[in-house]
């Protein structure tokens, strides 16, 4: 090993050694625990599948679980969907020296208390909440609309909110390094705008967008906040059942398997995702 | 024709983004304790309650312990990870770094409760804020190194070597052209998770002990509607915090940039 | 000026360097004289940098030694070598203002702050930068740039100065007068200069001696003129200004005539001495300089030899005139230069040619 290789291992092994210690390991404890059994407070060391079991065959598991990606798929068809045209809109028809700005002014709303935030939905959303008073005064409705709180409609709206930023930035980069020559030349050679768009600018997007996908529907299976506040008794999710097990109801080892099972998941949905991406385009997911 | 259409678009999605913290200082000075509109009335008392309750001002000095020094921490640790990927060739850099990259992506309750397991039921450790700042530390991690990164690669390599052809040693060059360089870098990675920390609740909430943080104890007040006025409040006050905070991260940040002379091209992450 | 006359103040024993299985440099072994303004000419990858940076201490050498004024430098640090560099990119301190950047190296130098300060006057005067000091280094120019890193490297009075194409970012005019301004100071300080470029024009303007290099070796070492008028190889002929090439049939006289059958141009007398490598009877080929060749005007008396042909291309470049001559008989062109007067016609495309030329100008390479 040369001396630059030295020095680098050495530089990165405090950070290194504190994620091993505290992400890696614990990630590892997770699982074994998810072998073992908890009987009030006794921990049983004997490894069994008995959590498993329960977690894919419960019934009230296995609608937390459906519904959990359902809802994730939802918000992030909507972040993305609705994130792509602002990332768009900074990158090719604001003035350089205002993207800055306008990147700033996007992420201000992430940076504010989430819980707050959070709460500040119900108050819209809710059956005299400022939505619907506001529809209401101005006539566009005559009653209050009821489906859009305490259900899942209302987790995928906040949701949608929240996430906002981690899906316009990725793709407001990934559009910024397209060189805008190519779009040129796809004019000079013939494309209309709309088709330059979608055989130029799109595919040279994708990775943005993939990662975009990819950072909203993770976290998402993993937020109980939303539900709890927003999502009533339909639109509670898994996190939120694996909450009550560590916190409530002390049964850690079927908790650390519902989590197992929503990771594993969640991994295979965007495994999938990435792999069918690559086929399709053709591309190497950069 | 298009941009407009664009331009109203965005106007639209930024009322969206913007709509709860535009409402919630309006229901902060708003003289009823039901928080919904018509509005009854104009007030400060909301934020005099504020002054009164001792359980608060606890939590808030705790946050602000667990906040600083996980800003310390993780800073730090980011310094060293920015630069090793930056400036070295080592094996398993790729490997490493995405581990270190990891909590980034990871749900946060994953992060709230594996650390939960080791730290009570293997390690049968206490929960207290240091539990907290540990997990904080983890998670704001990957952020400081996002910002000190570019903070590295727009320093350019042969700005160090010549001073140290110049006759500096590889510690003097450090201090005397990397550090001013990046210090804008590591003021907004400060300051990033310094505001990324204050605001976390999923982990705090799992790893807290008998104190706790400020997210916390609101989740606490969320409970009793005739606490939610003062909530409101508290909110307020904690946004217009963070958007200060923010504006002088981006100031640094883009001092930073015209410091190394670079284009800027806009964002933290 | 080939001396070892010169006392050597850098000394490259054997010096090899390897990335990985990367050979970069190939057994280097020269001397460069005190004062000496030496070039590193190559092409982009061929380890001209490397070396420098070796010689600068930034790279270990794999094997092999370098010495500078004697002292091995194995294990020596940049910061304790008697060299100092001009970077490719100047790494100007953006931080600093124009005398903090030049007076940088001077913080170990134990100098009080009025004598540094006076320096610091005395270098900026010296590149012409005179009362540029308080400016920020950001406010700069490519050119004053480029003159501020000379100043802060000419400061510390090193024994040699290091240049990594120090004038590749600068446009034409501004690179043309800074070489001469780089010679007339190099001259003026009397330190040895080592100047890496890809640029053979600018080696051959500025150096006393250029060190070619091809693939991590050392080609040619020589002055400039030896170097054109006699590179040792058909690849340094072919780097180095415009060569034409045509094949040839060489056949060994008596003593040291060599009679050589060239394409297109006819048989020709000529000497041993104008074949650089070795020589061997059979194929070869033979090499010629576009300005050794005249294109004769009309009905103008054909002395000595002379080939037939017709214009193929012409580019005009104000004071010169350069042909492509396709020469009668054979599927072979020459490009040839004619310096522009009054009264001389520039020939178009397509107009015969008669081209005059002088087998004392041929070098001969044997394959």
């Amino acid at each position: 090993m040369d001396r630059d290789a030295r020095r680098g291992l050495l530089l990165i092994s405090p950070t290194a050694l504190y994620a091993i210690a505290l992400l890696a390991a614990p990630l590892a404890a997770i699982l074994l625990f998810s072998f073992w059994s908890q009987d009030f407070l006794e921990i049983d060391r004997t490894l069994t599948l008995k959590n498993y079991r329960e977690a894919l065959t419960e019934p009230l598991y296995r609608l937390l679980l459906w519904r959990s990606l359902l809802i994730s798929l939802a918000v992030t068809v909507v972040t993305v969907l609705l994130a792509f045209p602002i990332a768009y809109f900074v990158s090719f028809h604001v003035r350089p020296g205002r993207k800055a700005l306008w990147i700033f002014l996007i992420t201000i709303p992430f940076w504010t208390s989430y819980l707050v935030r959070v709460f500040l939905w119900k108050v819209i959303l809710g059956f005299n909440g400022v939505l619907n008073t506001s529809l209401i005064g101005i006539g566009v409705i005559d009653e209050p609309l009821t489906f859009i709180l305490y259900n899942a409609n209302a987790v995928v709206i906040t949701l949608a909110h929240a996430f906002a930023p981690f899906a316009i930035l990725p793709i407001f980069v990934a559009l910024e390094k397209i060189d805008r020559s190519l779009l040129e030349a796809s004019r000079d050679l013939g494309e209309s705008a709309m088709s330059t768009f979608f055989r130029v600018t799109l595919p040279l997007a994708m990775p943005g967008v993939v990662a975009a996908v990819l950072i909203v529907f993770i976290p998402t299976i993993g937020d109980y906040v939303t539900p709890r506040l927003v999502g009533g008794p339909d639109g509670l999710m898994i996190a939120n059942m694996i909450q009550t097990q560590f916190l409530r109801l002390n049964n850690a080892p079927l908790g650390a398997a519902l989590a197992v099972v929503a990771m594993v998941m969640v991994s295979v949905v965007a495994l999938a995702f990435i792999w069918l991406n690559r086929r399709w385009l053709g591309g190497d997911g950069r | 024709m298009k941009g407009r259409g664009l331009f109203f678009y965005a106007g639209i999605y930024l009322l969206f983004l913007y709509a709860p913290i535009i409402l919630l200082p309006i229901f902060a000075f708003n003289d009823s304790t039901i928080i919904a509109f018509p509005l009854s009335g104009f007030t400060t008392g909301w934020f005099a309650e504020l002054a009164t309750i001792d359980a608060l001002h606890d939590a808030v000095r705790n946050s602000l312990f667990i906040a600083v020094l996980t800003a310390i921490f993780s800073t730090l640790l980011g310094l060293c990870a920015a630069r090793a990927a930056t400036r070295y060739r080592f094996p398993a850099r790729g490997g490493l770094m995405t581990l270190i990259m990891t909590p980034l992506v990871l749900p946060e309750i994953i992060v709230a409760v594996s650390l939960l397991v080791v730290m009570v039921q293997l390690l049968d450790l206490r929960l207290s804020s240091w539990t907290v700042i540990a997990a904080h530390t983890l998670i704001c991690t990957p952020f400081c190194i996002a910002i000190l990164n570019s903070s590295f690669q727009n320093l350019d390599a042969s700005l160090e070597e010549a001073a140290i052809d110049l006759g500096e040693s590889r510690f003097s060059t450090f201090r005397l052209v990397t550090l001013p360089l990046v210090m804008p870098g590591i003021i907004a990675a400060l300051l990033i998770s310094f505001t990324i920390s204050l605001d976390e609740f999923i982990i705090a909430f799992f790893l807290t002990g008998s104190e706790p943080t400020l997210p916390v104890y609101i989740w606490g007040l969320l409970r009793f509607p005739q606490r939610l006025p003062a909530v409101m409040a508290l909110g307020t006050i904690l946004v217009a915090l963070s958007i200060l905070l923010l504006i002088v991260a981006e100031y640094f940040r883009r001092r930073g940039v015209a410091r190394a002379g670079k284009e800027d091209s806009g964002g933290f992450l | 000026m080939t001396d070892g006359a010169r006392h050597p103040i850098v000394s490259l024993r054997d010096v090899e360097k390897f990335y990985g299985s990367y050979h970069a440099l190939r057994g280097i072994s020269m001397d460069i004289g005190e004062g000496e303004f030496f070039s590193l000419l190559g092409p982009s990858g061929c380890g001209k940098t490397t070396l420098l940076r070796t010689i600068a201490g930034f790279e270990e050498v794999s094997s092999g030694h370098v010495l500078l004024d004697g002292q091995n430098m194995d294990g020596v640090a940049p910061n304790r070598r008697p060299t100092n560099m001009v970077f490719q990119s100047y790494a100007i301190f953006p931080h600093l203002s124009v005398a903090e950047n030049v007076g940088f190296g001077l913080r170990r130098s134990g100098l009080a702050g009025d004598e540094k300060a006076r320096a610091v006057d005395e270098a900026l005067a010296m590149v012409g930068l005179a009362g540029y000091g308080a400016r920020s280094a950001q406010a700069l120019s490519g050119g004053q740039r480029q003159r501020v890193a000379l100043a802060r490297a000419l400061i510390l009075k090193p024994r040699v100065l290091l240049l990594d194409e120090p004038l590749s970012a600068l446009d034409k005019k501004m690179r043309e007068q800074m070489q001469s301004e780089l010679r007339r100071l190099q001259r003026h300080v009397g330190i040895t200069f080592i100047l890496v470029t890809h640029d053979q024009e600018e080696a051959l303007i500025m150096s006393d001696r250029i060190a070619v290099m091809f693939e991590g070796e050392i080609a040619q070492l020589a002055t400039p003129q030896e170097l054109y008028r006699r590179p040792v190889s058909r690849e340094v002929a072919d780097f180095i200004g415009v060569m034409n090439f045509l094949p040839a049939e060489i056949r060994m006289g008596s003593g040291t005539a060599v009679e050589a059958d060239i394409a297109g141009l006819g048989p020709a007398a000529i000497d041993s001495a104008q074949c650089p490598g070795a020589l061997r009877p059979g194929r070869a080929e033979v090499g010629l300089r576009p300005e050794t060749m005249t294109i004769l005007p009309e009905g103008a008396p054909g002395e000595g030899h002379v080939a037939q042909g017709v214009v193929a291309e012409q580019s005009y470049y104000g004071d010169m005139t350069y042909y492509v001559v396709r020469l009668d008989g054979v599927d072979q062109t020459v490009t040839l230069s004619m310096k522009n007067r009054i009264g001389r016609a520039v020939l178009e495309p397509g107009m015969p040619a008669r081209v005059s030329w002088d087998p004392r100008a041929l070098l001969v390479f044997s394959g």
